[in-house]
Order: structure tokens, then sequence, then C-alpha cells
């Protein structure tokens, strides 16, 4: 036969034509999620400690191919797309806890794990933090990684200087209310010249909102962010700012990094996760630093769940592993690795957790955000609560940064509030 | 002896057959273009079309989607924090924009009049544009902060006080401007230089038999000549700027819980893209998003009317 332009052209197509179908094919044979002994476990960065993952690949290497991937950028909107398109869907997912609120409305597109047998594990994890895996149908969707107690960090040199206590304990006695941690600060001003106690207003009001009962959006859907604990919140978030311990930089920034390295910011109101960003942030200030309780009561911040999809084809597996990657000693590995702050109580007595913090001068920071931990309130967790907090936040930020006028800012945060819960169908 | 005359045998007449209809005739130049047109119907008509459909709706991105009618744009129009983006962007893009053209021009009649060491400038000048956004945005955030950055401290030594650039609405939008107009001054002095070595030395030549020298040389033959390569430069300038979204991003993201896309304190430096970023991906109000988005889509189609208006008036 003579060869010609349009029969090369019309082998390549049929070439082309049955590559195609042959990947159509194969596409069609593969289900959802995994496929054989493959299973699928998400998480991102600092998310679960590697060690942990390693051996629990190695342990259960024999029944399943346990292939965990770290997902980077924004996770929760890959982890939502990725159930959304209903393909490739991890069998056993993080859920940061931040997200939870998310996640908890579409309860059906997880195992409920308490048909796994997750009852006879609650004793052993913080009741608070077993409760806010579970959504309102009482299905159980997440279970418990680590928590995020909130501590006061804080420099002790500066605070020697300055005539405060000192001691972590003498600390956490001497500064246990708002009245007398603003006080401090305003010793603290004086003492040392440019020094100011926190870096922004809005770690008064966050933390004073979140060691609180209640939030923004309650389980009716009806607007609470108007109430008196918020009011409260304000009103002492304010009171800081008038009182000049807040700074008027903002987190993260270089000014903040090089204020707190030179002492001007001697305290954080953070959790139990951020001692690795102040290692990271500021490492020249080893041993500068201890840790102390906040004031009134602790707050929680983050802190993740693990969970098994739908689209999982071996749960009964998936939880088998699940329970053993978070039992007491692995939290503990944890926390060391990663600083994930274990939510199992019986994690604080092991050895891993009672070494001493050469960073904080060799305080077993474990004495701290182990009682904080167990002494948690928390709040209903609202998907609506995002959209309705960010006005309170942004225009407290207004006040802390640009100088609002407190009153103006209120009354505009309300009334964004308002659109926003109207927009929304939250009822006010 | 006789002379055979030999007939040539005959020769079949081919018989007369249709002409094959138009699409038998050209279907492989039709498979051959289809790739290109079955990506583009799958992967960006569908999209556009299911944002368009998704606008109409509540949707949290895994639950099941709530008809809203228009209620969604409604919404769009009387928000205070949609036309704020748009105003942080605009002015965004006009303090990076008017100064990057005038340093790009005066870049290019430089670039265009060196003799040593040009193919070096070009290389130098061009630079900042394949630099990855991230790093500079990060470089930028530490020279322009309060009490340890770069840009204060010469001010100090000049006898003014220092600008709390990052945290104020106005000193946001110029460290933002100033990062812009540092990434897209090399970019458009090559264009530039490209349009300057389409002018005819003749011109020029003429130009200096009269008598003329280098600054009236300047603004009567290179910026009339260059105008087409200006109005090029404007247009695409204007609809990048309009989707500015990693400088402020990365400049103003904080390790405090709130959120990456807020733009600062005041939002004083949430571009549209930004804001549309904020309402999907942080609040997953995935349709109120796909409204933001087409309401984005419609600011630019604006500008790009006038854009094209501009264009049009030069032709006549």
């Amino acid at each position: 036969m003579r060869l010609s332009r349009r029969g090369l052209l019309r082998a390549g197509l049929a070439g082309t034509a049955a590559t195609a179908l042959g990947g159509l094919a194969s596409g069609c044979a593969v289900p959802t999620g995994s496929t054989g002994r493959n299973m699928v476990l998400w998480y991102w960065s600092g998310g679960l400690s590697d060690t942990v993952v390693k051996n629990a690949k190695a342990r259960y290497d024999r029944s399943v191919d346990l292939e965990a991937i770290q997902i980077g950028g924004q996770y929760r909107s890959k982890l939502i797309t990725t159930i959304t398109g209903q393909a490739h869907i991890p069998d056993i997912a993080g859920l940061k806890g931040e997200d939870m609120a998310a996640y908890l409305p579409n309860a059906d597109q997880f195992i409920d794990l308490r048909t796994l047998g997750a009852e006879k594990y609650r004793g052993q994890y913080l009741s608070w933090k077993w409760d806010q895996g579970i959504a309102d149908d009482g299905t159980m969707v997440g279970f418990p990684i680590d928590c995020g107690p909130v501590a006061h960090y804080y420099q002790f040199e500066v605070f020697r200087r300055a005539g405060l206590p000192y001691e972590p304990d003498d600390v956490s006695s001497g500064l246990n209310t708002w009245e007398k941690f603003f006080d401090a600060g305003v010793q603290l001003g004086k003492r040392v010249p440019g020094a100011k106690l926190l870096t922004d207003i809005n770690s008064v009001f966050e933390n004073v909102v979140q060691q609180g009962a209640k939030r923004y959006v309650d389980k009716d859907r009806h607007f609470i962010g108007d109430q008196e604990h918020v009011r409260r919140a304000w009103a002492l978030a304010v009171e800081a700012k008038q009182r000049r311990i807040v700074s008027d930089l903002v987190s993260g920034t270089p000014d903040q990094l090089s204020a707190i390295q030179d002492g001007k910011l001697p305290s954080q109101l953070n959790a139990s996760w951020a001692s690795f960003d102040i290692k990271n942030g500021v490492p020249k200030t080893k041993g500068r630093w201890r840790v102390a309780q906040m004031p009134v009561r602790p707050a929680n911040s983050g802190g993740s769940f693990l969970s098994i999809t739908k689209a999982c084809r071996e749960p009964e597996r998936a939880f088998e592993i699940i329970t053993w990657m978070l039992n007491a000693s692995n939290q503990a590995q944890g926390y060391v690795d990663a600083g994930l702050f274990p939510s199992t109580p019986a994690s604080y007595g092991l050895k891993p957790m009672q070494e001493q913090d050469d960073f904080f001068g060799g305080q077993v920071t474990t004495d701290v955000f182990g009682p904080a931990a167990q002494k948690i309130v928390v709040a209903y967790n609202s998907p609506f609560d995002i959209a309705l907090g960010q006005p309170l936040k942004d225009e407290i930020k207004n006040v802390g940064v640009l100088g609002k006028d407190p009153k103006k800012a209120w009354s505009d945060a309300m009334s964004k509030c308002r659109r926003i819960a109207k927009h929304l169908g939250v009822s006010y | 002896m006789a002379v055979l005359e030999h007939t040539p045998p005959a020769v079949a007449q081919p018989s007369p057959t249709q002409p094959k209809k138009g699409w038998r005739k050209y279907w492989h130049l039709y498979a051959a273009i289809s790739p290109f047109y079955l990506i583009f119907l799958g992967f960006g008509l569908f999209p556009v079309g299911f944002s368009f459909y998704l606008s109409f709706h509540r949707w949290d991105g895994l639950g099941s989607m709530e008809w809203a009618g228009l209620s969604q744009y409604q919404y769009l129009l009387s928000d205070s924090d949609f036309w704020n983006s748009i105003g942080n962007t605009l002015i965004i893009w006009a303090l990076a924009t008017f100064p990057m053209i005038l340093l790009a021009m005066v870049t290019a009649v430089m670039l265009n009049s060196a003799v040593r060491l040009k193919g070096l400038y070009r290389v130098a000048y061009f630079l900042p544009n394949v630099t990855s956004v991230v790093a500079i945005a990060i470089v930028f955030g530490s020279i322009f902060s309060t009490n340890a950055g770069m840009v204060n401290a010469v001010l100090n030594a000049v006898g003014i006080d220092q600008v709390a650039w990052l945290n104020t609405p106005w000193g946001i939008k110029i460290t933002i401007a100033a990062l812009m107009t540092w990434q897209w001054t090399g970019y458009n002095a090559i264009i530039f230089l490209a349009g300057l070595q389409t002018i005819p030395s003749e011109l020029y030549e003429a130009a200096r038999v009269d008598g003329a020298g280098p600054i009236q040389t300047f603004f009567r033959i290179t910026l009339p000549l260059l105008r087409p390569t200006l109005l090029f430069v404007l247009v695409v300038s204007t609809v990048t700027g309009l989707q500015s979204f990693s400088e402020p991003q990365v400049l103003l993201q904080t390790s405090s819980n709130d959120s990456t896309f807020a733009g600062g304190p005041g939002h004083s430096g949430q571009t549209m893209v930004l804001y549309f970023f904020q309402q999907t991906f942080d609040n997953n109000d995935f349709g109120y998003g796909a409204a933001v988005a087409w309401g984005i889509f419609l600011v630019v189609v604006l500008f790009s009317i006038i854009n094209w208006r501009l264009v049009q008036r030069r032709g006549e």
C-alpha cells in the first residue's frame, strides 16, 4: 500500500483514540478512594508527627498499603473540592479544628465513628475535645488529634526588671484576672520604656471570647455577637488599648519580631503550638521565656481531628489505624515532633512530655499546658462564626492599629453583622 | 513494403463523480484543531457557566445548593467591603502604574542609547519580573517595616519622622504599589525598547540637522511615535492591576488568627480578588463568591471598554 499523508494522519488519530479509550476503561475500573490494599491518609505539614506516620505505615504493612500524603496550601478547600468531585477522596482525612464548623453540618460525608466502636475510647480523651468532633445530630465525625490550650508566654527577665512577679507560679497567681493583668501591663510600661505587654488588641478580644462558653452564633442559628459576653470582651480589649498595654503592631510582621527580640513585647497569650512559632521566629531569645497560666481561665485555640470519609472501603481497618496513631503514647511523640499538645491526659505524665525545655529555661511546659487543657470550656461551633465574627475582629483591629473610635467601631461592626446575618439566613 | 499504422489503445475516461460535501472534505482539519476547543469547552467554558449558575445559589461546597435568586447580587451591590476593595484596587493600580510607565520610558530611552553591556542591562532590568512574587513581597515587607525597615532608616537619616507603612491605609497602598512598580518597570521598559527600535533613525537625523536638542526630540518625535506602545502597556497594566492578588496577600498576611485575605488593618490593601478569596474560601460562601467574581468581571470589562475607546480615538 502506498504511504500518504492522509493515511498516516488516520493511523495517528486511531492510535490516539485507542489510547484514550484505554485510559477511560482503566479509569472506570478504579472506584473512588482506594484500590485493593491501598489506604490514603491526607494531612498537612505539622498536622501529624512524621515519626508516628512512619511507624503506622510499618505497623500495618501486612494488611494495608498506608499512603500518607501531605497536602500543602489551602487544605480545607482541597479536601472539600475533592469530596464534592467524588474522585480520589482520601480514606482518612485530617480536619483542622478551626474548619470543623464547615464539616459538621455535612456529617453524611463521613462515617459515624460511633458505629465503629469509638465510644469505648471516650474516657481516654478530654471530654470537651471529644464533644467538638460530634455533629448536631450526634454523628461522630472527628477523632481527636491535638488541642491548643492557651497560656501566657513571657520573658522573665523583663518582668523582673519591671518589678513584676517573674516565676511561673507567681505570674500565674499574680496575673490571674484581666484587671491584674492590665495593671501589670501599666507597670511594665512605666518601668521599661517603650515596652508593651501584648502585641495586638485582638489577642485580648479573641481570647476573652474563646475562654467563654458562647461565641457569635448559637445552635438555633441565632446571632449572639451583640450579647454581654462579646460586649465584655470588646470592653476589655478597648481598655487594654486605652491603658496602653497593647502595641499598634501586627502579629507576624518584622516589626513585631524585632520588638520581641528586644524585649519590648515580652508577653504573648498564645496556644501550645505557638512555642514552635516563637522558637522559629526569635531563636535568639532561647532561655529567656517562661510559661504561666493566662488570666481567669484557659482558652483553646486550634486542635485537629482525623476522620474516615464515606469513600473508605475498609472503615474498620481505618479506625484501627486512627486509634493507634492517636493513642496516648503516640500523641506524646506528636508533641515532641510537631508541638501537637495531646488530647489524652494520660500522655502528660509520660517521659517525653516531662522533659525540661531549654528554650523555656528548663521549665517543664506540660506543667502549665496540661492543667490548662483540662479546664477548657468551649463554645458551640457554628459554620457562621467565621463570617459573623470577622466584622468584630476587623473593627477591634481598627481600634488597635488605626486608632478608630471604639463606639464608632462597635456600631460599624454591628451594622455589618446584621447585613451578613440577613444574607446568610441567620436570625438576629 | 507497407507502412504499418498503429492506433494507440483507447484510454478509459474516468466516470464523473459527485464532489464531496464540505465537512467530509475537511474533517481532518477539524480533527486537528479540536483538542484546543474540547479543552476550552471542558475547562474554560463550563466553569464559567457553572459559576454563573452558582451565583444564584447558596452553597457551602459540601452540602446541597439552595436557590437564592438575585439576592447574592443585591447583597453585592450594597456590600461596602466590595466597594472598598474596588477602590483599593483602583488606587493601588494608579499609584503603581503611572510611576512605572514613567520609569520604564526613561529606562528604555537609556537602554536604547546604551552602547556597551547592552545585553547585560536588559537582562538586569528584566530580572524583577521573573523573580518570585512571594519572596519579593517578604523582602518588601522587611524594607517597609516601621521600626526596622530600610525606608524608615533613610527617612530618619534626613530628619523625617518614621511612617508606619504597613499599619496605615495609605502606607499599605503605597507599599503594594512600590512592589508592583518595582516588579513591572523592567518588563515594560523592554516593551518600550522594542517600540523605540521601530522608529526610523532618519527622523532623528532630520531633527538633529534642524537643531533640536534631546529633550525636544523626545517630546516631539519619540513620544508621539511611541503612543501605540504606550497604549498597549497601559491596557495590559490595567488588566493585570485589576487582578492583583499575591502582592497584598503575602505582604499583609500575619501569623495571628486573622484571615490571610483580609488585606491588613482596615482592609486597606484588600483588592477585589483578595476579597473574592476571603468570601469564597474563608467563609465557604461559594454562591456569593461566584457573584463577587462576576462583579469583578464587570469591572474589568468596563475598564477594557474604556481602554478600547482610547485606542479607537487614536485610530481616527
